[in-house]
């Protein structure tokens, strides 16, 4: 029952992230990327990683997917590029294919069947990213602080009259 | 599920992400493509905490999160700066120091 739902959910996974490449409007390939991280939020979820799987649905599908469908609907995009040409869609979905299917038997055999019985939950993240982490911890907020800024001082409209 | 399977899923996510980046001229579309690239990395992150039992991938993909945060700011600010000066997003427009 696991095993078919992971293989739904991989499939959704790879159908919206070519969707993503693929269709014409920024905004019908937003929507397809919105399916595509909640879909990995379920991979993470698989993998025990519960913390990742709800913060990868707030932050990535909450809020900068909603950052992403409002400058393309303030900049009212539409797609006006030109669809690249099948043959060579096709030529590098055959490489691309041929290369995995070499590479799948290899990566098969290097890794075990299953891995430890490691749980994502806040407490584990938590306690590691404020012990052994903690430099980095504090560097994020400064990061964010400076992305703060930059994005208010970019975005702002200068005035004619100043210097 | 094995764990070589969430290895191939990645592979396949960042090459999708990848062709995107190369293919497509909307530079918005490109950034959600670079968003796809992020995270295939972060299940491959995700996929090796679970095989060493170690936390301190999980704690790689909250950083690499946060900075995808930051560069979601930062760029959608610079798309929209872009925009009012050249009313476009496609890289092609913005060729201003070509030779």
């Amino acid at each position: 029952m696991t095993e078919l739902l992971w293989y739904i959910t991989a499939a959704l996974a790879i159908g919206s992230g070519l969707g993503v490449v693929m269709l014409r409007m920024p905004l019908y390939s937003a929507l397809s990327l919105v399916l595509h991280l909640f879909t990995m939020a379920a991979m993470f979820a698989f993998l025990d990683a519960h913390f990742l799987a709800t913060t990868q649905i707030i932050v990535y599908a909450g809020a900068i997917m909603v950052l992403v469908i409002f400058v393309i609907m303030l900049l009212s995009l539409e797609g006006t590029e030109k669809r690249p040409s099948i043959f060579l869609i096709g030529i590098a979905g055959a490489a691309a294919f041929g290369l995995l299917y070499m590479m799948a038997p290899a990566i098969r055999r290097t890794f075990p069947m299953t891995g430890g019985s490691l749980q994502g939950d806040v407490g584990t993240i938590g306690k590691s990213l404020y012990t052994d982490y903690i430099f980095s911890f504090e560097i994020a907020s400064l990061l964010i602080m400076v992305a703060i800024v930059g994005a208010v001082v970019l975005a702002k409209r200068i005035k004619k009259n100043a210097t | 599920m094995p764990l070589s399977n969430y290895i191939l899923l990645s592979a396949v996510m960042f090459s999708i992400g990848a062709v995107g980046v190369m293919l497509r001229r909307n530079t918005i579309v490109v950034f959600m493509c670079i968003e796809i690239m992020l995270n295939a990395v972060n299940l491959s992150f995700v996929t090796f905490s679970k095989l060493h039992n170690d936390i301190s991938g999980q704690v790689g993909v909250f950083f690499v999160m946060v900075v995808a945060a930051a560069e979601a700011a930062v760029g959608l600010a610079i798309m929209i700066s872009v925009f009012r000066s050249i009313l476009s997003v496609e890289t092609t427009d913005s060729s201003e120091l070509k030779l």
